[in-house]
């Protein structure tokens, strides 16, 4: 019996070895880094992916069953690059503060 | 009762409000140490903030005593929270540690009940400013030399940092915006802040 | 002019390395000393400050840079946090064995693993056995002042050594204070150029470092040991003027508070001692009383000034802030030295070693409240651990998270 305690708070696993995210990081959203986002027309758009292959972080990908482009807004960091390389002019960009949702609230930074 | 140390924390994005957020709060440090209060003025030091949006916090701590933890990594009970732009109340608990009857202060050209739409916690609110910094005074030049401790390159409180600070001279009682007035490159843009600024009571 | 400034630790020790002249900087970046580095690469881009600016290609590299700019006859100055320390490890020797005086600035950081810019004194400390000057500062005043003294200390003809000029990293270097610069002819009067007594120079052809037998090794090592031996007469001489020329108080090596009649007594080195001074107003306010002795030379250690300054109280507790895992007390790094310091005083105190503000932990008041309880109990109780890990002994009585 070690004569040491951890506290629960401060409880770390041996060596510090932290099992890795697979799909996505939900210790490190990063949604509220943007001031803007990208909202799409999916009338106008053609599926041509390219907001898929330019987007730094992954956020739009095609959902198969509904054929329409999804937005991941947990993780966009709106850098604007979709709205740039869109061929179809569907993506328009408009202030974070006009949507009541669509951030995940932190209670810290990390 | 006010405890012994006011405490402001600052929010402004990286890269672009970083030096503007450290202007900050070098303007309050500098404007309350004429008015003979005991100051410190510092970096969050976990916030890497040379990227591009991210979140990021300064702090200011000022004393009518000598201040005896003068080594902390964050303020955790800050009675002020100014916010460099306004999308940040969105996706954070700002007011997270507040005591009850703190005060905020906005860089927006919103109005205040737009702003309190995105702070579900706001009961712990005396009152709320909100200023139209950026549109007083443009941002600065963006500079990194101080975010790691070096010394600042540029004038201290030369874009939206003056206006912003001036219109928090109105709910914080630490510092006059007079002594702000004194300290800060952009005076006009101090007392233009400090006009424009709309203080809505809770 | 003397300028009041408000200066972090890493803007003080650049404007302390600027005044005084240093002619060769190698920098690599770390956090958190990379401030320092930052701030001369400044100065130097825009001509106020006239040196070589090299960027070594890693610490080993920076610190081999900085040696072979002092073997030249120039006034050399390098620096590093955390693993950067650990790397350059194979330089310190040749430095400090070929009497090369280069000053290095360490703002010290937690070493990996994991990740941890927290300060802790471990990676420096842990090059105590190199033969270089050691010392923390605790403000940014002092780093400034240390900068400037130590390249005096270490120049000296009888000296002759490289000097670590320590900092705590982030709680000193990171968050400003208000300090003095002082006027560049007040320091050059002070500091004069550094005048080696053998620079490598084409006109007169010097070896540095030959290879020897294995018998004659023991001799140049008790040469080491006389540069050590005459070094404490030349820290206080030099100390002494630097208080005289700017008018600071400085106690060469042990800065005391409060200990004339003090029982208990903490003892550290660096910032936290601030910290602890506030917590030993309101101890003593109730009633208990406590001391501040810190320590500003780590190496070399001020033996006698240790023993005299701790030898009347029944109980101190050194405030580790750096690690010895496996060590003899389970604790730290200063309580062995400390207890060598105090071995042959009659009546010596009790000692212990606190385990606090590893890895960048915050100590707190309450926490040298909980310390002031332990050293009280063990005078009660004539009798003490040798070690307590702060907050994580469930058995002593720290107070619960």
């Amino acid at each position: 019996m070690s004569k040491y305690s951890i506290p629960k708070h401060l409880e770390v696993p041996i060596g510090a070895c932290l099992p890795s995210p697979v799909k996505e990081q939900p210790g490190m959203i990063t949604g509220n880094w943007r001031t803007e986002r990208p909202v799409i027309d999916h009338e106008a758009c053609t599926t041509c992916l390219n907001c898929f292959i330019y987007c730094p972080d992954g956020c739009w990908h095609l959902d198969e069953k509904t054929e329409q482009m999804v937005w991941n807004a947990d993780y966009c960091k709106g850098c604007m690059i979709c709205v740039n390389e869109c061929p179809a002019n569907c993506l328009s960009t408009v202030n974070e503060l006009e949507f009541p949702d669509g951030v995940i609230r932190l209670e810290k930074p990390f | 009762m006010a405890k012994e140390v006011y405490e402001v924390t600052i929010w402004a994005r990286g890269v672009f409000q970083d030096m503007e957020g450290r202007h900050a709060t070098l303007l309050m440090a500098n404007a309350a140490d004429l008015g003979g209060k005991f100051v410190q003025a510092w970096d969050d030091y976990a916030d890497l903030p040379d990227r591009v949006g991210v979140p990021l916090r300064k702090y200011v701590r000022l004393s009518n005593e000598e201040i005896a933890m003068r080594f902390v990594y964050v303020n955790n009970h800050p009675e002020l929270v100014v916010i460099m732009d306004d999308t940040i109340v969105k996706g954070l608990n700002v007011l997270r540690g507040m005591p009850q009857g703190g005060s905020i202060v906005v860089n927006t050209k919103r109005s205040a009940d737009e702003i309190l739409a995105f702070i579900p916690n706001k009961e712990l609110l005396a009152n709320i400013v909100c200023v139209d910094a950026s549109g007083i005074a443009s941002d600065a030049a963006i500079d990194f030399m101080g975010s790691e401790g070096g010394v600042e390159v540029a004038a201290v409180g030369a874009g939206i940092s003056a206006p912003l600070v001036g219109a928090a001279a109105k709910v914080c009682d630490m510092f006059t915006v007079e002594n702000v007035v004194k300290v800060a490159a952009n005076k006009d843009g101090v007392q233009k802040g400090y006009d424009a600024a709309e203080v809505k009571s809770l | 002019m003397a300028k009041e400034v408000f200066y972090s630790g890493c803007a003080a020790a650049a404007y302390g390395a600027k005044d005084a002249r240093v002619e060769v900087i190698s920098s690599y970046p770390i956090r958190p000393y990379t401030g320092i580095m930052m701030e001369l690469s400044k100065l130097v881009a825009n001509g106020e400050l006239d040196a070589e600016f090299v960027l070594g290609e890693g610490e080993h590299a920076q610190v081999s840079i900085a040696y072979g700019a002092s073997s030249a006859g120039a006034r050399a100055y390098t620096g590093s946090s955390g693993v950067g320390v650990v790397y350059a490890m194979e330089c310190y020797s040749p430095a400090a064995g070929g009497r090369l005086p280069c000053q290095m600035a360490i703002a010290d950081r937690a070493l990996d693993p994991p990740g941890d810019f927290g300060s802790e004194h471990t990676d420096v400390m842990s090059a105590r056995d190199q033969g270089w000057i050691m010392g923390w500062a605790e403000s940014p005043q002092e780093v400034y002042d240390n900068t400037i003294m130590f390249y005096k200390i270490g120049e000296d003809r009888r000296v002759l050594l490289p000097q670590f000029c320590c900092q705590d990293g982030y709680f000193v270097s990171h968050i400003p204070g208000k300090m003095q610069l002082e006027d560049q002819k007040a320091v050059d009067e002070f500091l004069p150029p550094f005048n080696s007594p053998h620079p490598l120079n084409p006109e007169k052809p010097i070896n540095h470092g030959p290879q020897i037998y294995a018998d004659q090794g023991s001799a140049i090592d008790v040469q080491r040991a006389m540069a050590f031996e005459g070094l404490p007469a030349v820290i206080e001489e030099v100390v002494a003027d630097y208080n005289k020329q700017f008018g600071r108080s400085y106690s060469p090596f042990v800065d005391e508070y409060m200990m004339d009649d003090a029982e208990i007594a903490f003892f550290l080195q660096g910032g936290h001692a601030r910290t602890a001074r506030f917590a030993v107003n309101n101890l003593r306010k109730q009633g208990v009383k406590a001391g501040v002795a810190r320590l500003r030379f780590v190496r070399p250690w001020p033996t006698d000034a240790v023993a005299e300054s701790l030898s009347k109280v029944k109980a101190v507790g050194t405030i580790e802030t750096s690690t010895s895992y496996g060590g003899a007390t389970r604790g730290g790094n200063l309580v062995h030295e400390l207890m060598a310091s105090l071995y042959n005083v009659p009546n010596k105190p009790l000692v212990t070693s606190f385990m606090a503000g590893l890895g960048g932990e915050i100590v707190t008041l309450d926490m040298f409240y909980d310390m002031a309880k332990v050293l009280s109990g063990a005078v009660k109780n004539q009798k003490v651990n040798h070690s307590y890990w702060v907050n994580f002994e469930p058995e002593v009585p720290f107070r619960p998270e």
